[in-house]
């Protein structure tokens, strides 16, 4: 004897393939009501008709899959349209509800992070030698942040070298150059304004989102991590040793055709406890240290108790001791 | 339409290289295709290097209607994406308002997928957009009908062949027919190359209930993809 049901009829059948006794759903026709019914299927909850019948016939055994293969199982070809219409209903509910996915969002401003990031360094520059090339004497390095802001809120070139302090050019650029300096340079400091937005909105996502992981590796590193694994469920179910070379495509795919492991990818080694490092001992820091990152990140996503300063300083001091352990580089054979 | 070209099934034509389905929803393409009138029957372009579906279908040496579900059958797509290939079976299963009684179950995991998909679902009655996890029978089975005549599945997951197996087995009507479309790439990378990749898939169909029916290299069309063409035995 089994239950066997859709969204509409909940049955039970015997052995003999007999309707021992059956349930209509007797709720309102409406989209949002089927889309409810349609949501509990999909989630694997049971519909308060199954459980009725269950408790009816309490030995009958609850067959999820079993209207598909019943050969006469009632169609309904008047509620076929309601159908389409909960359908999309709960398609769409499922696409707005994708936007409390916590690592989506946080994939987002890490992207975006990235992008502007990029951006900046290729437009910072140019935009430092644009005015290097008319205010010769001012100096690129020194006065390098100055620049780009000097020349964004100037009326002219002579005043951008007044507010260098150094003396004007000899040749000006003409007005509509000018302008397109200005315009560019602009673009130059308000992208550090981005920049400096994005990551301030990352810090506060990442240390609620991987607290633990964020107090380990600080939060801009964790949510890279986070980004780079596709998502903390599958940051926190990776080996430490793949958390150790994320980030290392090319060295990883350059392993496989031979070549010695990498030590570490892109995110462990900006950690000062790696770079910082003597080279001999970055791989043993960097192996640890993924060891602890992927421990905190499990704690995160299966909330344990978030990673208190404490925890941090015994990190640390293990890291410092490893590094007294091996003062010297190893000796070459 | 030239004179060459040959009906496959009702609402898809070949004409030589290229295939075209009858539209569901004249005057709209879904991404950009080319669309043609004849009389009053609009056609839609079924482009072979976007749509493995129609690549298998050049490439097969059986009859290429035995690779398509007929008009009013109940199909299963697993990875619809943003619908691209769903559109064109939707085209001849289902037709203009679903006049065949069709019933397309489309799945996909990636929401921003689903999207794109439940804007041509709107317009497009008896395709079941659904946004969940193919691999999850449970996830699927409240919305389909009854067991599918055709499935095809087109995921970008490991374990591909298991995973078709196993929804076969789960929802695969008698007599149906099921396509898997195999990514190369997308199986584990440390077991040799994309052949013996292929090759394991292939053991795994026929270790299965399943019956082989031919393997489709879509080499020109798709690069390092195959489609495997399989059927459920009868009764």
């Amino acid at each position: 004897m089994k239950i066997i049901f859709d969204w509409r009829i909940s049955r039970v059948v015997d052995d003999q393939g007999h309707i021992v006794d059956e349930i209509l759903w007797d709720g309102t026709m409406s989209p949002s009501g089927i889309a409810k019914r349609l949501l509990k299927l999909q989630q694997g909850r049971l519909l308060p008709e199954v459980i009725t019948l269950s408790e009816r016939f309490p030995e009958a055994k609850i067959d999820s899959m079993g209207a598909l293969s019943e050969p006469n199982w009632p169609k309904a070809p008047d509620s076929e349209e309601i159908f389409h219409r909960a359908t999309l209903e709960l398609a769409k509910m499922g696409v707005a509800d994708s936007s409390k996915d916590m690592d989506r969002r946080l994939d987002m401003l890490v992207s975006a992070t990235l992008e502007v990031r990029s951006f900046w360094t290729t437009s910072e520059s140019r935009c430092i030698e644009w005015a290097g090339l008319f205010i010769t004497e001012a100096d690129l390095d020194s006065q390098r942040d100055a620049i780009p802001r000097s020349i964004a809120t100037s009326e002219n070139i002579v005043d951008a070298s007044e507010n260098l302090q150094v003396s004007p050019p000899m040749h000006m650029p003409s007005d509509s150059e000018w302008a397109s300096m200005v315009s560019h340079a602009v673009s130059v400091t308000s992208s550090s304004e981005i920049l400096e937005q994005l990551e301030s909105s990352i810090r506060e996502i990442a240390s609620i989102h991987v607290p633990s992981l964020s107090a380990l590796l600080g939060p801009l590193s964790a949510a890279k991590l986070v980004s780079l694994a596709g998502g903390r469920e599958r940051l926190a179910r990776m080996p430490s040793g793949s958390l150790q070379v994320l980030g290392a495509h090319a060295a990883m795919s350059a392993h496989r055709r031979g070549a010695p492991p990498p030590k570490h990818g892109a995110v462990l080694f900006s950690m000062p406890q790696v770079s910082r490092s003597p080279r001999w001992v970055r791989g043993k820091i960097a192996r640890y240290l993924a060891g602890k990152a992927s421990i905190a990140v499990r704690v995160d996503h299966f909330e344990g108790e978030t990673w208190g300063k404490d925890t941090i300083d015994e990190i640390n001091s293990e890291i410092e001791a490893i590094k007294a352990k091996f003062p010297k580089p190893p000796k070459r054979n | 339409m030239s004179n060459k070209s040959k009906p496959i099934l009702w609402g898809v034509r070949k004409d030589g290289r290229t295939l075209w389905t009858r539209n569901a929803v004249k005057g709209i393409s879904v991404r950009g295709e080319r669309r043609k009138r004849e009389g009053r029957i609009e056609w839609r372009r079924w482009d072979p290097t976007r749509s493995k579906v129609a690549a298998a279908l050049l490439r097969t040496r059986a009859e290429p209607a035995s690779l398509l579900p007929n008009p009013g059958s109940t199909c299963l797509y697993l990875g619809a994406s943003s619908g691209g290939t769903v559109s064109h079976i939707h085209d001849f299963v289902c037709g203009a308002e679903n006049h065949h009684s069709g019933q397309l179950v489309a799945v996909e995991i990636s929401p921003r997928m689903v999207r794109d998909l439940v804007k041509l679902s709107e317009r497009r009655p008896g395709i079941v957009p659904v946004l969940g996890d193919a691999r999850k029978p449970e996830h699927i089975a409240a919305f389909i009908r009854g067991k599918a005549n055709w499935i095809h599945q087109d995921l970008s997951i490991a374990d591909q062949a298991e995973t078709f197996v196993r929804i076969a087995k789960s929802f695969l009507a008698a007599g149906g027919t099921g396509l898997l479309s195999l990514k190369a790439a997308s199986e584990r990378s440390s077991q040799g190359d994309d052949n013996s990749r292929f090759q394991r898939a292939e053991r795994i169909i026929m270790d299965s209930d399943l019956i082989l029916e031919e393997r489709i290299d879509l080499t020109g069309l798709e690069e390092q993809h195959v489609v495997f063409v399989c059927s459920s035995r009868t009764g």
